[in-house]
């Protein structure tokens, strides 16, 4: 191929696009629309792999200590977990400082009814741990301590993230592949039309001795534009919805506000990612559709 | 420049359109194949741009070993020559200079290069200051002609024209014969498939008769066009 015929094909592509406007419109409707929940399905996953990362490496527990306990048992059993090998450190967290936390959410009247024998709350140790792969056997040895009534057992937490990862998982692959295949679908029919509207000409071209290849650029560019167009639309409006969608999400679980990933950490994958797929599919959707045709009726001069 | 040996074509249904047909037709010859319909004459033509493969013999086009090439050397095969076809096939949305520039542009030609070309057939084929106009708003001889143009830009060494004067009327028909006849006198081979007899005797030179699939006659009739004859204003370049 020559290298002056390259913006002509070029050319070509981009005005089949617009020759056939209502059907290209109508496909980059359906691929945003598929490339936005086929995205958020990604995010959601990528979101919880974070979340699960972050509780795995916090390495702190909290241990609650029985109500009945006296501040003179609580030092001693304060003590008593800082002995524990794994403890690196063991700090005294009271109910004082804990209801103080939630003065702001319960208001002024509320806040000073819980004050002194009527806080609700218990004391607490924050406890930090030196090695991470002890985490239960440490965790095991505190709650066998007298005085303590429960420890936060964030592997819990981790576990059912874990589950949900599994589930968001198997979920998003198949509507990543089921969408996939209907995009693929939908470029390809586009592509179609586009032929069925030229064929005259793709007969004409053959008929004075165009390659095979010389005539599949123009219908691949306009697949291609398509996906890319697509793409670009698509991470536009998720990179548009992320923040206020995370917002909202952390305003109802504290946790996801703080172990997500911001959009600004995000929106050039999600830009890049996006239009890469778009074209990528486009490409896929165009050269089938095409090299189909051309192999049947398409390598045939019309009407003879 | 072509040869046919032994040459049959039977299609899957069991036609068998042409029957054991031997020929050669050489450089710069002018050819009539004349026969009724259902002859055999548009098998004949889609061998020799390989549309169809024959069943059985030898067929040589322009260098190209017709039983053997493969499909990526046909559109090689084609750019050696030119069809002009007996419904025009001009692409409407486009203008004569376009319809014309599109045979270039379809196998990767310069611009550059397609605008001095362009130039040169629409003078060739006596267009000139019809660049702009769209093939519904030119006359049936006028569109024949910027299908003759758009056979001749890529310079082939052959021109198949099927049935050329079939939609035109008879003045018109006797023009497009003459440009083919013009053309041919610059070197170029030329076969015209038709069923105009009356065009046949005018112009003479060789008439290949096929009837039933196999050929009939191949004889040289006597010339009654001169080229001398034709039209004042009606030049070439």
């Amino acid at each position: 191929m020559k290298l002056s015929s390259i913006g002509y094909l070029f050319k070509e592509g981009i005005k089949n696009i617009w020759n056939n406007r209502m059907m290209s419109l109508a496909s980059i409707i359906v691929l945003v629309s598929c490339l936005i929940i086929t995205g958020a399905a990604m995010l959601i996953s990528v979101n919880v792999s974070n979340l699960i990362a972050n509780i795995g490496d916090d390495n702190q527990i909290n241990v609650y200590l029985d109500y009945s306990l006296s501040d003179l048992d609580s030092i001693k059993l304060g003590s008593q977990i800082s002995k524990i090998p794994n403890v690196e450190d063991c700090e005294f967290y009271s109910k004082d400082e804990g209801i103080k936390e939630f003065e702001e959410k319960l208001g002024d009247d509320i806040y000073q009814s819980m004050q002194g024998d009527d806080n609700p709350l218990g004391n607490v140790y924050k406890v930090r741990l030196t090695d991470l792969s002890e985490y239960k056997d440490t965790i095991d040895e505190i709650e066998k301590l007298d005085g303590v009534m429960s420890v936060s057992d964030r592997a819990a937490i981790a576990r059912t993230l874990t589950k949900l990862n599994y589930f968001v998982g198997i979920v998003g692959f198949w509507i990543v592949t089921i969408l996939g295949v209907v995009t693929l679908f939908i470029i390809s029919n586009t592509i179609k039309m586009t032929m069925y509207s030229r064929r005259f000409e793709i007969s004409i071209m053959k008929s004075v001795g165009a390659t095979n290849a010389f005539v599949r650029i123009p219908f691949i560019i306009e697949a291609m534009t398509i996906g890319f167009l697509s793409g670009l639309l698509s991470s536009g409006v998720i990179i548009f919805l992320y923040e206020p969608v995370r917002e909202t999400a952390a305003g109802m679980i504290s946790l996801i506000g703080t172990s997500t990933i911001p959009v600004e950490k995000l929106w050039l994958q999600i830009l890049l990612c996006f239009c890469g797929i778009g074209i990528v599919i486009g490409f896929l959707g165009g050269f089938i559709s095409i090299t189909k045709y051309l192999r049947k009726e398409g390598g045939e001069i019309l009407g003879w | 420049m072509i040869h046919l040996r032994n040459v049959s074509k039977i299609y899957p249904n069991g036609t068998e359109a042409l029957k054991n047909i031997s020929l050669d037709i050489n450089k710069g010859e002018f050819v009539f194949i004349v026969g009724p319909s259902g002859a055999g004459k548009s098998t004949f033509l889609k061998l020799l741009i390989h549309e169809e493969k024959a069943s059985f013999g030898k067929i040589s086009v322009n260098g190209f070993d017709m039983m053997k090439i493969k499909n990526r050397k046909v559109p090689y095969l084609r750019r050696t020559m030119g069809i002009v076809f007996q419904d025009f096939r001009l692409i409407d949305k486009m203008n004569v200079y376009d319809n014309i520039a599109f045979a270039m542009r379809a196998i990767g030609e310069p611009e550059k290069k397609i605008k001095k070309r362009v130039k040169s057939v629409i003078e060739l084929v006596g267009l000139n200051g019809k660049e702009k106009c769209r093939p519904n708003e030119l006359s049936g001889g006028e569109q024949q002609r910027v299908s003759l143009a758009r056979a001749l830009v890529n310079k082939p060494e052959l021109i198949i024209a099927d049935e050329p004067t079939g939609n035109i009327d008879p003045k018109m028909s006797f023009e497009i014969m003459r440009k083919l006849v013009e053309i041919n006198n610059r070197g170029t081979t030329v076969i015209v498939v038709t069923h105009e007899h009356e065009l046949v005797r005018e112009f003479g030179g060789r008439v290949i008769i096929i009837k039933g699939g196999t050929v009939e006659r191949d004889d040289k009739i006597q010339t009654v066009y001169h080229p001398a004859d034709q039209d004042e204003g009606d030049v070439g370049t």
